[in-house]
Formats: structure tokens, C-alpha cells, sequence
């Protein structure tokens, strides 16, 4: 399977170079040098892909988070830690710290739960259910400026939609202001969060509920265990793994989710619904500050490192065990 | 088995008809953003912004559909979003298949370290990096270029290539593969000849979620894109959506013809994406 491995016991350690093994003389170490030397060609394309647009930018905003940077752009000189300072010291900070969190947390927990339940129900045979499943991908696969702005239309006060259908259901007898404070505000965004991140879960833990083997099923029927013993004792275990990949892609996604935010409030009023993500951008693009926009990103890489790495010990842990 | 057939059956229509309440209800809720926008889309001006509003547009103003083609450069707008989101499928796969194929067959050193790197850097989103990404475009002159949104998403999609294709090919017995190699073929041979064709609907699934992705991407093109002509539909779009007027007909109108590509794009891949996720990311 892999003649690579086969091949590697050969005494002198070839650098990791891509060029440098090719020119070692003699005829028979060229064959086994390329060889050595295959798998990085065929990953070069995709490392130089990444490493010119991820890793160089990375490293950028790194650097500039510890420089004085002009409005240009241009780099003038380390300052260390002046940037961090200066946005941590700021008062909008604190808000827009509060609120990443609360985005962050609310709209994970909440869809997760909400995607958990929708799967469980779509697991189910009915009449239907390919339709229903082909409905419920829709907000998966609609950018999310457009299911901002039709969000932010249906819940306008004046013209909105949701008015209009409560009025003629009857249910309400006058316009409601949806929106009435910035924290209203916010929760909508909120909930427009969760209405695209569902489908997401939903389909993660669909496809680990059909990877269930059945006779589980049937043995804990003849064992006498009910629906709620089943739910837990064996669907939960079993799809767990799934579970723990769309939560943990779901609070990288959502931390750093922009465009339903800047879409419905850009932020306004004063930072009440600002995430770190649309306050650095503000920082970047509107108010020139690039080097404590670069801090802001680096205090969001911290916060999101934390959560990576509890996912890399957790696939290498699962390498393990195969 | 058979005795107990009378009690549970009264329960199970209970429950059959719970289960289509809710599941019409999770529909009705999905589902109604869009026709909200489909009814304010064929209203007029006067009639979305009238005190006493209707759900159903009263004269349906198909006009609408038509209109927002001369009012702004529309086509233009889809050309590039197709462009952008070509291109950059086009360099993910690329760049991808190998990379997949080399950490799917092969043994190297650095090689856990490689995978390591691909799952962190889907860590930084592009928003996170935009100031510098905004670097690395300038002095590549690439700010203001369709090329510059083309390989920013390519990158940002490489992680989700490798890791689908990955998993695929993981998937796939490498037999024939070494079958081919005895017969003469080389590596490249035999991935292109043997594995790729058994592992299309794997290739094709993938394929399709970058285009997705790429079409959909908005914050970078909003802040690398200020020529008018070169914007993507998902930025171009809000020309309707201005500072003192919000055109919502014209602006729903155009987000429709936005949504319905990928909406089919996307049903068609649905049940492959997931199990390729879950198969990718367990294995991972």
C-alpha cells in the first residue's frame, strides 16, 4: 500500500527539501531519493495555495498586532504590546467581548440542540421525507447576506412582514416593534444564527444516525428498553462523534461569522450588537486603526485556539483508538 | 409481537400525526423567508412600504424581474460570481486531489503535521485575516481583481477539499490501484485512470460544495472588490440595498436569482456532502 514506507529505511536523513535531494549523484539513490521526495510534490500545489493566502496573512496580522501601523497600512515599528493595550483598555471591549461570547454560545448551544431533535425527527420513515429533508438544507445552502436581509425586512416594525401575517391571523391588533431596544436587536440576529447554522447539525447527525447498526435496536426491543432508554443509552453514544464535529466546526464558524451581523446592524448603535469580527473590521476599514485590529484578531485566535486544540486532542485521541 | 397490537397502534397514529405536524411546521418555518422575499419581490414600490400590507402582492409586478437587469449591472454580477466561483473550484481541485491522493497513499514525514496544519487553518476564517490578506493583495496587485477572490477561496476551501477528498480516497481499496501499477502505470496513471473514476461521486460532491462556498462568499469580496463591475452577485446585490432607500423588490428580485443556482446545486449533493463530512472528519 505504501511503497514510500518500503523504501524509507535508508541511512542518511534527506532534508525536507523540495529541490535539494534531487542533485545527490549516484543513479540508484536518484530513483530512491525521488521517491523520497514523491509525496511533497504532490502536496506542493496545496501547501503553496495555503501558504501564500493563509499562512502569509497570518503571519501579517501577527506582525502587525505588534507594530505601529499608519492609516496606510504601513508598518513604522514594534511597539510590542501597545495595540493589546489599547483595545483591551478601551470601553467598548468589554461590550463587544460580552457579545462574541453571548453570539457565539447561544447560537451553537441553541442550534445544536434544535438540529438534534430536527435530525431525530427526520430519521424517522414517512411520507415525505425526502421533501422535507430537501427543504430543510435551503438555509444551508443560501448565502447569508440574503437571509439576513429577508430576516431583517420580515421583522421591520413599519412594512415587515411578521406584522403583517399576525395582523391578519389575528393574533396581534397593532404593529409590534420587534426591535425596540438593541438587545432585541441582537436576539434577532441571533435567532437569524440559528435558523442557518440547523441544517448544518441536522444533516451531520442524520448521517451518524444512519450509520447505526439497526440490530441494536431490535436487541434492546427484546431486552424491554423504552424510547428513552434507546435515546440515550444508544443513539446518544453512537453519534456523539458526529455531534462533537459539527459543534466544533459550528463555534469556529459562528465566532467568526460576519455578514448576518453587519447585514442587520453593522454593529450599531455604539457597538450594542458588535462581535469581535465586525468591531475589527470597523477598526481596519473605517476608522484606520490596523494595528489594534490586528490585536483584536489575534485575542480571537486565542479565545478560538483553545477550542481547536480541545478538537485536536480529541481526532488524535480517536486516531488511537483505531 | 401480535398481542399487544391494539393499544400501540392507537399510539403510533398519535405520534404519525404529531410527527407530520412538526415536521410541516419545520418546513413551513424553513420556508418562509423565501416566499417572503418571492411576495415582496413581485410588489411594487407603494405597496411594500402601504400601512395596511398585504402577504400576496395584489397586482403581481413581474416587471420587477426584468427591471433589475438595467438597473444595475446584473449580468455583470453574475459573471463574476460564476468566474469566482469556477476559478476557485477549478484551483481547489487542483490543488486538492494531489495533496488528498499523497496523504490518503502515501507515508511522508511531516505528513501529520501537513493534516495538522490543513485543520488549523480552517481556524482563521477570512474575515479574521482581512487586514492581512488585504496585505498580501497589495503587493501582489491583486485588491481590486477577480483573481485576487479566486485564489483567496481556493485556500480558504482547501481544507474542506483535502479533508472530503481524503476521506474518500481513504474509502477506496488502493487493489486496483496496485493492480494498475504492475500493469506499467505510474502514480499519476493510475490515480487518474483507476482512482478517480471510482471515487467521482465523492469528486463530484466536493466540487460542487466549493463552488457553493465560493459563490456565497461575501465579506472578502465586500472588502478587496471596489470596482462596481467586478463585484460578486452576493456584494453587488446591495446596490438596492442604499443608505437612504431600500429597494427591497428590486433587492429580493435579484437575491432569488442569487439563491436558485446554488439551492439546486446543493440538493443534488446533500446526502453524499453529509456522509462525506462525517465519514472525513471521523476518519480524521
Amino acid at each position: 500500500m505504501n511503497k514510500t514506507a518500503a523504501v524509507a529505511p535508508g541511512k542518511q536523513k534527506a532534508p525536507v527539501n523540495k529541490n535539494a535531494p534531487v542533485q545527490k549523484k549516484a543513479p540508484p539513490s536518484r530513483s530512491r531519493t525521488l521517491r523520497k521526495i514523491e509525496p511533497y510534490l504532490w502536496i506542493a500545489p496545496s501547501l503553496i495555495l495555503m501558504a501564500v493566502f493563509i499562512l502569509v496573512p497570518i503571519l501579517s496580522v501577527f506582525q502587525m498586532s505588534m507594530s505601529d501601523v499608519s492609516k496606510a497600512g504601513k508598518i513604522k515599528g514594534f511597539n510590542g504590546i501597545d495595540n493589546f493595550a489599547k483595545v483591551i483598555k478601551s470601553p467598548a471591549f468589554g461590550l463587544v467581548l460580552k457579545n462574541t461570547l453571548v453570539w457565539t454560545i447561544a447560537v451553537v448551544v441553541l442550534s445544536t440542540v434544535l438540529g438534534f431533535l430536527l435530525a431525530l425527527i427526520l430519521n424517522n420513515q414517512f411520507k415525505g421525507r425526502k421533501v422535507a429533508r430537501a427543504i430543510v438544507v435551503f438555509p444551508w445552502a443560501t448565502t447569508l447576506v440574503i437571509q439576513a436581509s429577508a430576516w431583517n425586512f420580515i421583522i421591520n416594525k413599519d412594512y415587515g412582514t411578521l406584522n403583517t401575517l399576525l395582523l391578519k391571523l389575528g393574533i396581534i391588533s397593532a404593529p409590534v416593534n420587534w426591535t425596540p431596544t438593541p438587545e432585541a436587536y441582537f436576539a434577532w440576529e441571533i435567532a437569524c444564527g440559528i435558523f442557518v447554522t440547523i441544517p448544518f447539525v441536522t444533516f451531520c447527525v442524520l448521517s451518524g444516525l444512519q450509520s447505526i447498526d439497526t440490530t441494536y435496536y431490535e436487541a434492546a426491543t427484546v431486552d424491554g428498553a423504552n424510547y428513552w432508554q434507546k435515546l440515550f443509552k444508544i443513539t446518544l453514544p453512537l453519534v456523539k462523534s458526529s455531534l462533537t464535529v459539527s459543534t466544533v466546526l459550528n463555534i469556529i464558524y459562528v465566532f467568526n461569522s460576519f455578514p448576518i451581523i453587519w447585514t442587520m446592524t453593522k454593529g450599531d448603535p455604539a457597538n450594542h450588537t458588535d462581535t469581535l469580527v465586525t468591531y475589527l473590521y470597523k477598526l481596519a476599514f473605517y476608522n484606520g486603526k490596523q494595528g489594534e485590529a490586528a490585536a483584536v484578531s489575534v485575542i480571537g485566535f486565542i479565545i478560538l485556539l483553545i477550542c481547536a486544540s480541545a478538537y485536536m486532542i480529541y481526532t488524535l485521541r480517536k486516531g488511537d483508538d483505531q | 409481537m401480535n398481542t399487544v397490537k391494539k393499544p400501540v397502534s392507537v399510539q403510533k397514529v398519535i405520534l404519525r400525526v404529531l410527527l407530520y405536524f412538526v415536521v410541516l411546521d419545520v418546513c413551513i418555518i424553513t420556508l418562509y423567508p423565501y416566499f417572503a422575499m418571492l411576495c415582496t419581490a413581485l410588489k411594487g414600490r407603494g405597496e411594500i412600504f402601504s400601512a395596511n400590507g398585504t402577504i400576496l402582492p395584489v397586482t403581481a409586478l413581474w416587471s420587477n424581474f426584468i427591471d433589475i437587469w438595467s438597473r444595475a449591472p446584473m449580468a455583470q454580477y453574475m459573471v463574476n460570481s460564476i468566474l469566482v466561483a469556477g476559478g476557485s473550484t477549478l484551483i481547489a481541485m487542483l490543488c486538492g486531489i494531489p495533496a488528498a491522493y499523497a496523504l490518503a497513499r502515501m507515508r511522508f514525514k511531516g505528513q501529520t503535521a501537513f493534516l495538522g496544519f490543513v485543520i488549523v487553518s480552517q481556524m482563521f476564517a477570512p474575515v479574521v485575516l482581512l487586514i492581512g490578506i488585504y496585505k498580501v493583495m497589495m503587493s501582489m496587485g491583486l485588491t481590486d481583481s477577480i483573481w485576487g477572490l479566486i485564489f483567496i477561496n481556493a485556500a480558504f476551501n482547501q481544507a474542506f477539499t483535502i479533508w472530503l477528498l481524503r476521506g474518500t480516497f481513504i474509502g477506496i481499496s488502493a487493489e486496483m490501484e496496485q493492480a494498475a501499477t504492475i500493469d506499467g502505470c505510474n502514480r499519476l496513471q493510475s490515480m487518474m485512470r483507476v482512482l478517480l473514476p471510482v471515487a467521482a461521486p465523492g469528486i463530484v460532491t466536493t466540487l460542487i460544495f466549493i463552488f457553493i462556498n465560493a459563490w456565497n462568499e461575501y465579506t472578502v469580496a465586500l472588502c478587496l472588490i471596489s470596482t462596481d463591475t467586478l463585484k460578486p452577485l452576493t456584494v453587488g446585490i446591495n446596490v438596492f440595498n442604499g443608505y437612504n432607500m431600500i429597494e427591497w423588490q428590486y433587492l429580493f428580485a435579484a437575491s432569488i436569482f442569487a439563491i436558485i443556482p446554488v439551492v439546486i446545486l446543493f440538493m443534488g449533493i446533500e446526502k453524499n456532502l453529509v456522509s462525506g463530512l462525517a465519514s472525513g472528519g471521523v476518519k480524521g
